[in-house]
């Protein structure tokens, strides 16, 4: 079918696409305009509910501490097809996995327990400035999306001796919460930033969690770049079907090689996107993960800007559909680090031989 | 010896464009200082108006899309924003470089907020046919109203509609036009036309009093009829059933316009029937391309400014503008601004030497310099509405605007248009990229340029069709603007 990648896939993993995709048609693609206007919707954790029902709650978690233990590149099957039919779940997703797959490296299976019920769902903080000492937590962490009372989040904290972690609970003392009313896209869950103002931290990932933080990073990494190319499949199939019943200039619109050389753009970038991310997923270091979010999230940008246009003035407007994805496909490029900032990190890790 | 004249503006003038300067050293100091006041009054406007509400605004916008925040008018009415195209002889502002000064308040606007200057700025383009048709006869009643509400801060304002559900490109261009699929019709009754079907995504187009609308009078042959009509709000049959939830620049309305039945009579056919794209649509985006791509410029100005508040700003113990990587980008930033400016700057320049001596010239300054009492008697204003009136002025008008300077002028707006969209699209979205997650407010504000800044590459035509308009005029010498003559055969009905 015109729009799905031509590499093909395991069976394993074309079963597991299959049934991401049936999720997100069914549960996700009738709700997704409203999940983008009510945060916290009823909706919204009907739809967690379902996909906790498929195992995607928990995906990255080892099944003895109540986990589905599936590997990373299952993880992003499920978020590229749930970003089909909403960028915003689909990241909700990731932050909860990334943070509950931290928790069990550390085998915290208390809360990994916890956070599989649904909500709230848990979180991941990457920026920021915030410090441990004696103890206690103090800084500010930005662009922490699925906050609700009782989110525990997972800092990356810096403290005097360096980078170090920990969670952290929302709605316990010292620790504030202040909800962003408008965010440019994933606006299915809270975003907020949190304010630590001594908080007691949940637990403290000390030099054993420096695992858990790169698995989690790479996960999130990864992630991205799966849902950036969730966008970039519904950006071609938007803009296919329209380009091809729209008629300006005495024909249909897929008959201008402008137009067609975008479409064609868009299928590169699939197909690009799918690859990077299945190569990476199979090596255990952070920096393809990196590299593979790169690629994705630039080709997605290309592909969401190029949609909107394809769709003309209908594309700017609310109604069509098209403007959510431009929205929510920067996010991906933005979060979780700035890009230049991570390929000097990049170049970094590759001297330090990491 | 010019500082001592100049004011801080000014001198920021001179230097961001050196044109300026030049034209200032060479004796046109009157001119260059209304231009120069007209931005500091923009500058005062923002920072005084649209900057402190821009953001809640916006905000408010996508709760309520049916909102419409009045005082915009009224504020610009302060300013005379809203006759900055009406002839100074007819109470307007619009000075020797008419079309310098609207895409440099465009420019200045924007970088606060395109959303409100858009609400602003649109209702110019619907001021604009009535000027270039040389519709005398509605200058003393509809220009003479706008201006005068501006005095009382009772705004009247316009809208432009060109655009039809299933027609946004084809109505654009003449060999588009050919084969449209139209909604609009105006077909031709005893003593005016009666206007069936729709036209959508107008840009203030649920707050006008007044419509230059275009409509072909037989929707098979839609070149040959396409004809400009001045609609009314108050008309019967006519009204906006819509607004819609647009992604940016939203403090002004996309609407849609429904005419069921409305009888427009004859004396409200702006130039000639049938005249609508050459001495229209051509004439208008000739003048109007080259302001959006000083919108997309404003736009991105914005957003460089607030990148640089941020990269100003102490985080995490130190400031990013400390680092080469984001020194670098600012120049690179800059640069695109700048280059943006050179590009609107040339049409600019380019519109104001061909519109000065059309607005500007002896016989139009008489015509002009008497008592509106008299143009406005009646038997003047059937006159004026008549074959060989609307000849008359004709004759005037286009004996300054030649064939080749108004195709010149449209391909450097087209050029304008989609280089200035396009950079200020990669500039938005750089910015977003170095910022990264950031709760700051400068975040806020880039992301919102981002998101006003896409639209400047889909209106005044996609920018695929600029590149088209250019491509047809530089090197195809396929498209080419007809200035239509009085008396011309054809052209008149
Ligand atoms: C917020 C907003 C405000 C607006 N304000 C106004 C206003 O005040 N007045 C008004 O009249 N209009 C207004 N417009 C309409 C605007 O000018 C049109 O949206 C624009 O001209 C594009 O037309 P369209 O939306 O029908 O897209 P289409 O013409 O349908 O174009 C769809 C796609 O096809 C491409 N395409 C079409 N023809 C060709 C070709 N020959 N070769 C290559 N590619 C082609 C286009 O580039 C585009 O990517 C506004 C639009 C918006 C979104």
């Amino acid at each position: 079918m015109i729009g799905e990648p031509w590499a093909k896939e395991s069976k394993q993993y074309a079963v597991l696409r299959s049934n991401a995709l049936n999720f997100a048609s069914a549960e996700l693609a009738p709700v997704a305009d409203d999940l983008e206007n009510t945060v916290d919707s009823p909706l919204l954790w009907k739809a967690v509910e379902r996909a906790g029902e498929m195992g995607m709650l928990a995906a990255l978690v080892p099944e003895q501490l109540g986990g589905e233990g599936v590997d990373l590149y299952s993880l992003c099957v499920a978020l590229e097809e749930s970003a089909v039919e909403c960028a915003g779940f689909a990241a909700a997703l990731l932050f909860h996995n990334a943070a509950l797959l931290s928790m069990g490296y550390v085998e915290r299976k208390d809360l990994v327990e916890e956070f599989t019920k649904g909500r709230p769902l848990c979180t991941v903080a990457t920026a920021g400035e915030v410090s441990l000492g004696e103890g206690r937590l103090q800084g500010r962490a930005p662009f922490v999306f699925n906050v609700l009372e009782g989110t525990v989040a997972l800092l990356f904290a810096s403290s005097g001796d360096g980078r170090t972690a920990a969670y952290v609970r929302t709605g316990t003392e010292g620790v504030e919460t202040h909800i962003d009313p408008y965010p440019l896209g994933w606006r299915v869950s809270n975003f907020a930033t949190l304010e630590m103002k001594g908080a007691e931290p949940v637990y403290v990932l000390d030099k054993s969690g420096k695992e858990a933080l790169e698995a989690t990073e790479r996960t999130l990494y990864l992630g991205l770049a799966a849902i950036a190319n969730g966008i970039v499949r519904k950006s071609f199939q938007k803009a296919y079907d329209y380009a091809r019943q729209r008629y300006q200039a005495g024909k249909i619109i897929i008959e201008h090689q402008a137009m067609r050389l975008m479409l064609a753009r868009m299928l590169c970038a699939m197909e690009e996107g799918r690859a990077i991310i299945r190569r990476a997923c199979g090596i255990e270091e952070l920096g393809p993960a990196v590299i593979a979010w790169r690629g994705a999230v630039a080709n997605s940008y290309g592909a969401h800007r190029d949609a909107v246009q394809i769709h003309g003035g209908y594309g700017y407007m609310r109604d069509y559909g098209m403007e959510r994805l431009m929205r929510d496909a920067k996010y991906c490029q933005m979060f979780p680090r700035p890009e230049e900032e991570q390929l000097l990190r990049l170049l970094d890790m590759a001297e330090r031989g990491a | 010896m010019i500082g001592q004249e100049l004011s801080e503006t000014g001198k920021r003038l001179f230097r961001d464009f050196p044109i300026l300067r030049m034209l200032w050293e060479s004796g046109r100091k009157r001119g260059i200082r209304e231009t120069i006041d007209i931005v500091e009054k923009a500058e005062e406007f923002n920072r005084t108006f649209a900057v402190p509400r821009a953001l809640e605004l916006d905000m408010r916008m996508e709760r309520e899309p049916e909102y419409f925040d009045w005082e915009i008018m009224r504020e610009a009415c302060k300013y005379r924003f809203l006759s900055i195209f009406i002839p100074k002889q007819l109470g307007g502002i619009a000075g020797e470089f008419m079309v310098t000064n609207t895409s440099l308040l465009m420019d200045e606007l924007c970088s606060g907020c395109s959303g409100i200057a858009l609400a602003v700025g649109a209702h110019s383009l619907g001021v604009a046919p009535v000027i270039t048709s040389g519709a005398m006869a509605h200058w003393d009643t509809v220009l003479k109203e706008i201006v005068e509400g501006e005095l009382k801060r009772q705004p009247v304002t316009m809208a432009y509609a060109i655009t039809e559900p299933s027609a946004g490109t084809d109505v654009e261009e003449p060999e588009y036009l050919e084969r449209a699929k139209l909604s609009l019709e105006a077909k031709k009754v005893k003593g005016g036309y009666v206007l069936n079907g729709r036209k959508c995504f107008i840009s203030d187009g649920s707050e006008a009093k007044y419509f230059t609308v275009c409509a072909a009078l037989d929707r098979n042959r839609p070149l040959q009829t396409w004809t400009t009509f001045l609609v009314e709000r108050d008309m019967e049959g006519f009204s906006t059933p819509r607004v819609e939830l647009k992604m940016g620049q939203r403090a002004s309305h996309a609407a849609e316009l429904l005419f069921e039945d409305v009888f427009v009579p004859d004396s409200h056919v702006l130039g000639y029937e049938g005249d609508g794209m050459g001495n229209g649509i051509l004439m208008i985006m000739a003048a109007s391309r080259g302001p959006v791509g000083s919108i997309a410029t404003g736009i991105a100005r914005g957003a460089l400014q607030h990148f640089l508040a941020w990269a100003r700003t102490k985080r995490n113990g130190k400031r990013p503008i400390d680092e080469d990587r984001i020194r670098m980008n600012l120049a690179d930033m800059w640069g695109m601004v700048q280059e943006n400016r050179g590009l609107y700057m040339n049409n600019a320049m380019l519109g104001d030497a061909i519109f000065g001596k059309a607005l500007d010239n002896p016989i139009m300054n008489l015509t002009l310099g008497l008592p509106s009492s008299l143009r406005t008697m009646s038997l003047m204003r059937n006159f004026l509405n008549s074959y060989y009136g609307k000849a008359m002025i004709n004759a005037v008008l286009r004996y300054y605007l030649r064939d080749e300077d108004m195709t010149q002028l449209l391909e450097t707006a087209s050029l304008a248009k989609f280089s200035c969209a396009d950079n200020a699209m990669e500039l938005c979205s750089r910015a977003l990229n170095l910022m990264g997650p950031e709760d700051s407010e400068e975040r806020r504000w880039v992301e919102k340029c981002y998101r006003d800044a896409k639209l400047t590459q889909i209106y005044e035509g996609t920018n695929q069709l600029n590149r088209l308009v250019v491509n047809n005029i530089r090197f195809e010498e396929t498209l080419r603007v007809e200035v239509p003559r009085p008396f011309k055969k054809g052209v008149m009905a």
